[in-house]
């Protein structure tokens, strides 16, 4: 349990921690998945710029030519008899340098780069032969130039016409050291055609409509740049270069927006905890550690004490002072209900001592008269309640004469026992005056109706008995018949006459009955709790079962007779609550026997 | 468990009860009867589902009777054998007006 407690204690910040962590994932992975996808954006963009750049750069120093017309129609045209110097390494000294020389010795003062369409025309065919044949390879060093600057894989002009099936190349930029041929990976010379597929195809015209395309696949970039026509010719710049070294610039600031995104929200997560720590989880502790103070000492003012410095102005705060609230009206709780025990144990130990009371007032010690031998007597009450409504009593009026009285109030606890009192108190009274059972019953009733405001009643038997002659006279009051037992018989009811409940109405006149007991004879008297207890079915137990129980051993002295009855009644109810007093006489006659 | 079926007209009542009048169940009754009874004239109570009295609910039957006593009549009907039996064993046959 303790160890289940102190489990809990980091709880709050586990879970709000763990719910950071997964929640800076999240971000982490969003935040990596869109870096990227503007990266790799910006990154097509840069390679678009890059190279329509170096696109222009070709154009540039094409157009710088200002015959480049005629110059490209010419190459066009006589591709195969030009002797055309590639690739030349100008440290050395080269034929194309010589040529220019004869160039210009044949045209003094003319500017062979400069040279205009018209004055071209001026020349003879060999020179401008010549003229072709030098500009070729004045364009192809700077072309040569231009990709080596830019580490583009290919660089190249080519010359196509509608519907674009074919590149007819013009000029190829080559690195030093590469090999010019039509084989695979050398730098295709003057006058190569090829067929191209169709997303070329696609691409150039596209290019030829639109003056540039641009397509990436496979980590390369294509591109298109429209150059200018020549009558039906459409002349385009063509260029391919490698997406690697780009693609590094992509993760690169991939990873870097991501793990700034990262940093940005562990450092926020982290300010996070920390506010909740000091704003809530520590004055939250606080309270939970004071409440548990206060399990253990009670003392609210100490925990008021002790809470004081919580803000009041959140909802911790608000706990704490429901918490003072709570622990202040426990506190006045705890008083009352300590009053309220204090008040219950002593009506307890009233009880007791009234329920002790009632007892000692009634004869509890058997055998009653030991030195009497006409008679042998038992008899029990058993209160459903502390003390009880019902009664048995039993006394000698003078040396012949034995007073049986049972009786049952029609009410329990306290004020069945009060009135049982004074009822047993009168009773017991009229029957030492030596008056008859019928008397006794008379006197009783006119001195409880005398002042009866409760309105209870009682009913009552009341036998004398002759000891020397075994005479019983009786009366009843509205009580039970009486269970009698002949010396070779069993027991069976005996329906006397009966009169009114003492209490109900004043002026009641009792009639007595007489009874003559022979030695053998057994009395069994008993109070409405016998054949009306209940089981759980609220089944009574009823006067047949009694003398039931009554029979099953007969000859049985009377003390063990009233043990059967009260076994038969405890198997009956089983779990039921008694509900009714228990009380019960049983008195057998033996007669005088003689000295 | 006791039920109370009242049927009022004027001065005139019937209360059929059912069930069992005992501890428990009595001070339902006498509180209704306490309201009722001032006004009362005729009382019939009507005990053919009465399953059962105890000394309790004879407290309360012998208060009703002798409240109606001073101005009125009470009178109990449809008395099975069970507790007709106890009204004789307490008596109470001689008091009480059973039909």
């Amino acid at each position: 349990m303790n160890a289940n407690k102190e489990k809990r204690k980091g709880g709050i910040i586990l879970q709000v921690a763990t719910l950071f962590a997964i929640g800076i994932l999240a971000t982490g992975l969003i935040t990596f998945i869109s870096q990227h996808a503007r990266s790799d954006a910006n990154v097509r963009l840069q390679a678009e710029v890059r190279s329509a750049e170096i696109a222009n750069e070709v154009d540039l120093a094409v157009r710088e030519y200002p015959a480049y017309r005629w110059l490209l129609n010419y190459w066009y045209e006589h591709s195969g008899e030009m002797k055309i110097e590639y690739d030349v390494d100008y440290s050395t000294g080269t034929l194309t340098e010589d040529r220019y020389q004869t160039f210009i010795g044949r045209n003094p003062g003319v500017q062979l780069k400069y040279l205009g369409v018209n004055e071209l025309a001026k020349l003879s065919e060999e020179d401008r032969e010549l003229y072709a044949e030098i500009c070729y390879t004045w364009l192809l060093s700077r072309i040569n130039q231009i990709k080596q600057i830019y580490h583009i894989d290919y660089l190249f002009c080519v010359l196509t016409d509608e519907p674009y099936d074919s590149q007819f190349f013009l000029f190829s930029g080559a690195d030093p050291g590469s090999v010019r041929g039509t084989n695979y990976e050398e730098v295709y010379p003057l006058g190569v055609v090829v067929q191209v597929s169709e997303s070329q195809q696609e691409a150039m015209k596209s290019a030829c409509e639109h003056e540039s395309h641009l397509a990436s696949a496979g980590g390369y970039v294509d591109y298109y740049s429209f150059l200018c026509s020549i009558g039906e010719h459409r002349i385009l710049i063509g260029l391919t270069y490698s997406l690697a070294g780009l693609s590094a610039d992509i993760d690169a600031e991939t990873w870097r927006g991501t793990s700034f995104a990262i940093i940005y929200q562990v450092t926020l997560s982290l300010l996070c905890l920390v506010m909740i720590y000091l704003f809530v989880l520590s004055p939250l502790r606080k309270v939970q550690k004071n409440i548990r103070l206060y399990k253990n000492t009670k003392d609210s003012e100490q925990i008021e004490k002790n809470l004081a410095d919580v803000d009041p102005h959140n909802e911790i705060g608000q706990l704490s002072e429901d918490v003072i609230d709570l622990a202040k009206e426990l506190d006045q709780h705890i008083e009352r209900i300590g009053a309220i025990t204090a008040e219950k144990e002593r009506i307890g130990a009233e009880l007791t001592l009234a329920s002790q009371i009632q007892a000692s007032m009634i004869p509890h010690v058997f055998p009653p008269f030991p030195d009497r031998h006409e008679f042998e007597l038992f008899a029990v009450m058993d209160p459903a309640k502390e003390v009880g409504g019902d009664f048995y009593d039993f006394f000698l009026i003078d040396d012949d004469h034995l007073c049986l009285v049972i009786a049952d109030v029609s009410g329990k606890g306290i004020p069945g026992a009060l009135f049982m009192m004074i009822s047993a108190v009168i009773l017991r009274s009229c029957a030492m005056l030596g008056r008859g059972a019928a008397e006794i019953l008379t006197k009783t009733n006119e001195g409880i109706c005398s002042n009866n405001q409760a309105e209870m009643f009682v009913t009552a038997w009341v036998g004398i008995l002759e000891l020397s002659t075994g005479k019983l006279t009786a009366a009843n009051a509205g009580h039970e018949y009486p269970a009698l037992k002949r010396a070779d018989g069993s027991f069976a009811l005996f329906k006397d006459k009966h009169g009114l409940v003492i209490g109900a109405m004043p002026d009641i006149r009792y009639r007595e009955y007489e009874l003559q007991l022979e030695p053998g004879d057994k009395l069994f008297v008993y109070t409405d709790g016998v054949p009306e207890a209940s089981d759980a079915e609220n089944k009574m137990f009823g006067t047949q079962r009694m003398l039931d129980a009554l029979n099953g051993a007969p000859e049985a002295s009377p003390e063990q007779l009233l043990r059967q009855v009260h076994r038969a009644v405890d198997e009956f109810v089983k779990d039921a609550q008694q509900f009714d007093d228990l009380t019960m006489l049983c008195v057998e006659y033996k007669g005088r026997k003689q000295a | 468990m006791l039920n109370i079926i009242k049927n009022m007209e004027k001065d005139t009542a019937c209360f059929a009860l059912e069930g069992r009048l005992d501890t428990v169940t009595a001070p339902l009754l006498e509180s209704e009867l306490k309201e009722a009874l001032p006004s009362l004239s005729v009382l019939t109570l009507d005990f053919a589902k009465l399953e059962y009295i105890s000394s309790a609910g004879l407290r309360v039957l012998l208060s009703a009777h002798k409240a109606m006593a001073g101005h009125g009549s009470m009178k109990l009907i449809h008395v099975n054998e069970t507790v007709m039996e106890i009204f004789e064993v307490t008596g109470f046959s001689e008091i009480l007006t059973i039909e």
